[in-house]
């Protein structure tokens, strides 16, 4: 999860998100490589006395600053459609959670196995126990099995809200009178936190999303009592 | 633990305080084997032709030709590396799941073999 003047973005806890560190890792060196050169130009360029007026013909150094980015443009694009196109595979999920979006409340439906349903509030500061996140935790949490392919079904009932983890590498909308699908898979047990991502009114900060990663036979008893 | 926990944390270097030098796969070598490509074009500049300036010119490029040479090189490799550390995952769990059942290999070849 984020700490205090997190920068960069959190540790991958499924597939998908480590493809997308991957990635970033890979830009982000081509950048900072490409900003110190812009760096190192200007200020070589603000600290000379030397300088030519007459520049007419440098069709060699136009045809380096014509390819050159073009090439690194190429080197950037081909991982990112790669991944791109891996995040739009379809799995074969073994289980499938409706979320909807509320002002301001998540709701979530387990309707595969038993007609489960519950809202999920966040806890108000004065009731957060001790050692809990501010803002983050919430009632009742999104239980998912670990190590499977979990269909989430996205949706909204009143405004447009946005249901995202970032640790997971989901983000997606959710639009009244429509459905949106995205795949959900953490191979490690856990808890991952996330918050609404479209401005949805005056609580829009404090309508936060949990979702915990649980062995199989957890959620299975999970399942039962809750039922 | 939590004194490990500690020094792992004060070791972590981050580059603009978001390139964790230390975790990302490559980072370290690259940035180490871009100084010394630095060191080695420009003080070598310098020593055969005495400008400074230039010498300064070829040093910031040799860092960044070398970084992003080996950067890719050893992102190549690391990426080949992670497929076979993902075929040998799922041929681990594949014979947790099928040792013992009609569907395990061995047994299967068995089969086969004595049916020959």
């Amino acid at each position: 999860m984020a700490n205090p003047m997190h920068l960069g973005l959190q540790d991958a806890m499924s597939p998908l998100m480590e493809e997308l560190l991957y990635f970033h890792d890979h830009t982000l060196m081509i950048i900072f490589l490409i900003s110190m050169f812009v760096l190192y130009t200007i200020s070589v360029l603000l600290l000379t006395s030397l300088y030519h007026t007459n520049a007419t013909d440098v069709q060699e150094m136009e045809m380096i600053w014509t390819i050159l980015p073009a090439l690194i443009l190429i080197t950037i694009a081909l991982p990112s459609l790669r991944t791109l196109y891996l995040m739009d595979e379809t799995t074969n999920p073994c289980l499938t959670i409706k979320v909807i979006g509320h002002q301001w409340y998540w709701t979530y439906e387990y309707t595969d196995f038993s007609q489960l349903e519950f809202d999920s509030y966040m806890l108000p500061t004065q009731d957060l126990p001790q050692g809990h996140f501010r803002l983050l935790e919430v009632d009742h949490r999104m239980i998912v099995p670990t190590s499977s392919s979990t269909r989430t079904l996205i949706t909204a009932e009143d405004v447009l809200h946005s249901w995202a983890v970032p640790s997971l590498g989901i983000k997606m909308d959710a639009v009244p009178g429509r459905l949106n699908q995205t795949s959900l898979t953490s191979p490690n047990p856990g808890v991952f936190y996330g918050q609404c991502s479209e401005i949805c009114g005056a609580n829009h900060s404090f309508m936060p999303i949990v979702v915990e990663a649980v062995p199989m036979q957890h959620f299975q008893n999970w399942l039962k009592t809750n039922s | 633990m939590e004194t490990e926990d500690k020094e792992d944390v004060k070791e972590s270097f981050k580059i603009l305080g978001i390139l964790d030098v230390q975790k990302v796969p490559c980072a370290r070598e690259s940035i180490l084997y871009g100084s010394l490509g630095s060191l080695v074009a420009g003080t070598g500049y310098f020593l055969a032709t005495s400008r400074v300036k230039r010498s300064f010119d070829f040093g910031v490029g040799g860092f960044i030709l070398t970084t992003l040479g080996y950067w890719f090189y050893c992102r190549y490799n690391y990426a080949k590396l992670r497929i076979q550390q993902r075929i040998i995952q799922e041929g681990m769990k594949n014979k947790i799941i099928y040792e013992g059942t009609q569907f395990d290999p061995v047994i299967k070849e068995k089969n086969n073999q004595s049916g020959n």
